[in-house]
């Protein structure tokens, strides 16, 4: 090719025509949680195209948190979240979930999100015991419904999340300091003011 | 203690310079796009690192880091030939990181105790962002490394042709003994030693074969400024705009 | 960055007689009661249809938009601006990843999307078919294409379709360091050398027709959207975008002594700004495919996902399905 990149002017011939992309040539989904600081809840940012949950993490960085502050980040293959059915109005969803009986065998945890406002993020309120997901939805209800209209629920088996370890907590020393990601690296009024005095 | 000091300081700076710049080339051209972003971010890291290297530099007596970016020659660059060569495909670029990676991160945990106390304060400061490059190239040299029978034969091949290269990364330095001496550095020998076994461990992991160490042969002269036909080339791309009016601010 | 205008052409109504009134009612009064709609609401078809097409064509404009900046990213001059020139193309790109990911909440995968943009069947905006010559014009992209894209995402961030806002969010928040640093740009330009005054001029007149063309045809000559604006798909019309953008940056211009190509152009005391009519026939020659920079573009993506298949076909595995984000 001959472009004004020469970037692109090093790019190699294709060689073959346009085909019709395979069905799935992309990756599954992983959807990211962050946690913006120590005390702040977890909430939900979107979500990665990867391999796998490894990957999703390794991707998830600097995709949701290379800006702004963050402690902490997981990530889950989006088959792993449970979803609540989603209400509207006044309508509180844990008063339209379906009862499930107390069911035996063994216990495990549940990171609990609540959707509080319908085009805002999903956010972490807590973790219960449970074997399955509708009933760790149940006792969310219990533990987590304060009255406030919840519009949506997810529950995920803390066991299928890929968190961030201690060590890895250091990934994010140097992001308060990556100013130049930040508008406010970039004041120009001092030359222009003087510029428009000289003129 | 000066010369030695600018030595180990110019070439750290170089590479990390040379390689920020050849990784953003694949801005927008990468695998997917979570993988470009992430590439990208590691590019500006290495940018972002060589720019406080050349600000010690400035420290010490030498110009403003945008004149030593900006203004010399490859004869007067010091990185190692490994990081001017040409992205290639993926696969190269991949194992270029993480050849690399591998040493740069060793080599500033050695510096975190350095005598030079404001290069001990950057290595430890910037640790996690050479955490998340060794993470980022391990994990796909993992994964790739032990795929399909097309990621494994590219990878290889890459890893052959990058080898001889990497060992330049650990070229002897006149100043080796000194800056031992001083407790500045541990040196390049030490370094390279660390640097296989790590080398080889991560490789282990994969399907990957290393050749035997002895039988690769080093490349060596870009400490000393004498560089393959790739680095003026990317250096007048580089400055380009600059170099219209080297005085003007832009 | 993203233009409207090419949004919205051939839309027929009509298929809404064909959805079932009750819960046609209710979603149009959650819509008016100022809700957002979510990715498991019921949405007629036409809903979903035109908010795919409207997000990918974003998406689609934001990773071809990587490419015009893309051409001076490894020339930037001096380490702040080449610092800055890499985050803000890796936002470019940050950006078609989120909003992919916002359409695909509806049902269209990432991979159909990028197989149509690749096969020419997808629009994406039409000012990134137009060539960067000179480190000026990657300088007017940075400032006044982000500020025109700011003035569509903006308006469209107050939208009804809850995934999109959330990553509009994202995305205005991000486009603050794109203009301030834009802006910064053409003032360093301005204020310096005769040589570089000269550049952003030259840069400013091949740029303002495709800047004009950038929020789509006039309102007296574009398709009716009644029905968008108000489920809140479309949230207001190419002209009113045009306007808003001129107002806000046309001064700006000025007051760094620079000359807007454009006789005519003046602020009319109604507060509306009187333009030469952009060349529509131009506007339509480019979008369909003969423009300056077109099948580079595409080459280009095309080149990308090629080189990307073998990563992407090494670590497929069989259990590998297709999820559907959730939000």
């Amino acid at each position: 090719m001959n472009s004004l990149d020469p970037r692109v002017n090093r790019l190699p011939q294709l060689n073959e025509a346009i085909s019709t992309k395979a069905p799935l040539d992309q990756f599954g989904t992983y959807e990211v949680f962050v946690q913006p600081k120590e005390g702040k809840p977890f909430q939900h940012e979107g979500i990665v195209h990867a391999p796998n949950l490894e990957l999703a993490w390794v991707l998830a960085k600097e995709t949701f948190t290379r800006r702004f502050t963050c402690v902490s980040l997981y990530v889950v293959d989006t088959r792993d979240v449970y979803v609540s059915p989603l209400t509207e109005g006044d309508k509180n969803v844990y008063d339209v979930l379906p009862q499930v009986a107390e069911q035996s065998g063994s216990k495990k945890n549940f990171e609990i999100y609540h959707l509080v406002k319908r085009g805002k993020q999903h956010v972490h309120v807590g973790t219960v015991q449970a074997v399955l997901p509708q009933e760790a939805m149940q006792l969310a209800g219990k533990q987590f419904n304060n009255g406030k209209v919840v519009f949506n629920v997810w529950a995920i088996a803390t066991d299928t999340i890929r968190f961030t370890n201690d060590e890895e907590k250091e990934l994010w020393l140097t992001l308060p300091e990556k100013k130049f990601r930040d508008a406010s690296d970039y004041k120009g009024g001092d030359k222009l003011k003087e510029f428009l005095e000289k003129r | 203690m000066n010369l030695a000091l600018k030595e180990l300081l110019y070439k750290m700076a170089d590479d990390q310079l040379i390689l920020g710049h050849r990784n953003s080339e694949w801005t927008g051209f990468g695998p997917i796009l979570e993988e470009d972003i992430a590439f990208s971010s590691m590019a500006q890291d290495k940018v972002g690192q060589s720019l406080a290297l050349y600000t010690l530099l400035q420290t010490l007596g030498e110009s403003d880091p945008d004149t030593v970016a900006f203004t010399r020659n490859a004869n007067q660059f010091h990185n190692c030939i490994l990081v001017e060569l040409p992205n290639q495909e993926y696969d190269f670029s991949l194992i270029r990181h993480f050849l690399f990676d591998t040493a740069e991160a060793l080599r500033f945990e050695a510096l975190g105790n350095s005598s030079y106390e404001p290069l001990a304060q950057l290595a430890r400061k910037i640790r996690g962002e050479l955490r998340y490059h060794t993470l980022h190239a391990n994990t796909w040299m993992k994964q790739l490394g032990s795929a399909t029978e097309e990621s494994i034969t590219r990878l290889q091949n890459s890893l052959q042709i990058a080898l001889p290269y990497a060992l330049g990364i650990f070229e002897p330095s006149p100043y080796e003994a000194e800056l031992i001496d001083q407790k500045i550095f541990t040196g390049e020998v030490a370094l390279k030693e660390k640097w296989m076994a790590k080398v080889e461990s991560v490789l282990n992991q994969t399907q990957l074969h290393l050749p035997d160490w002895k039988t690769i042969t080093p490349v060596y002269g870009g400490r000393e400024g004498k560089h393959s036909e790739h680095l003026q080339p990317l250096l007048d791309e580089m400055s380009e705009v600059f170099r219209i009016d080297p005085s003007a601010e832009w | 960055m993203y233009g409207g205008g090419n949004t919205f052409e051939g839309l027929k109504t009509d298929s809404l007689a064909q959805e079932d009134p009750i819960r046609l009612a209710a979603f149009e009064a959650r819509i008016a009661r100022g809700e957002k709609i979510e990715p498991t609401d019921w949405m007629p078809q036409l809903y979903r249809k035109q908010l795919i097409r409207m997000i990918e064509q974003h998406a689609h404009s934001e990773i071809i938009g990587a490419l015009p900046e893309g051409t001076w990213i490894t020339r930037a001059p001096g380490f702040k601006r080449k610092m800055s020139l890499m985050a803000k193309v890796q936002d470019e790109v940050g950006h078609a990843q989120l909003l992919y990911s916002a359409a695909e909440t509806l049902g269209k995968s990432r991979e159909q999307m990028v197989d149509d943009l690749i096969n020419g069947k997808s629009k994406y905006s039409n000012i990134f078919n137009y060539p960067t010559f000179t480190w000026a014009d990657c300088c007017f992209i940075s400032w006044l294409v982000d500020a025109g894209a700011i003035v569509n995402q903006l308006a469209n961030a107050k939208g009804s379709y809850g995934p999109y806002c959330r990553a509009l969010e994202r995305i205005c928040a991000e486009e603050s360091f794109h203009l301030k640093y834009g802006h910064h740009c053409v003032i360093y330009l301005a204020s310096g050398t005769a040589k570089q005054r000269q550049m952003f001029q030259e840069a400013l007149n091949r740029w303002w027709p495709p800047m004009m063309h950038f929020f789509g045809p006039s309102d007296k000559i574009s398709a009716h959207t009644e029905v968008l604006m108000r489920w809140k798909v479309k949230m207001g019309t190419n002209d009113e975008m045009r306007n808003q953008f001129l107002d806000m940056y046309v001064p700006k211009i000025w007051e760094l002594g620079f000359t807007i190509p454009d006789p005519s152009l003046k602020k009319n005391e109604n507060g509306k700004w009187q333009y030469t009519e952009p060349d529509w026939e131009e506007f339509k020659r480019v979008i369909n495919g003969d423009g300056p920079c077109n099948k580079e573009r595409l080459e280009v993506r095309r080149i990308a996902e090629a080189r990307g298949k073998w990563v992407r076909e090494a670590l497929k595995t069989p259990k590998m399905s297709y999820a559907t984000p959730l939000a």
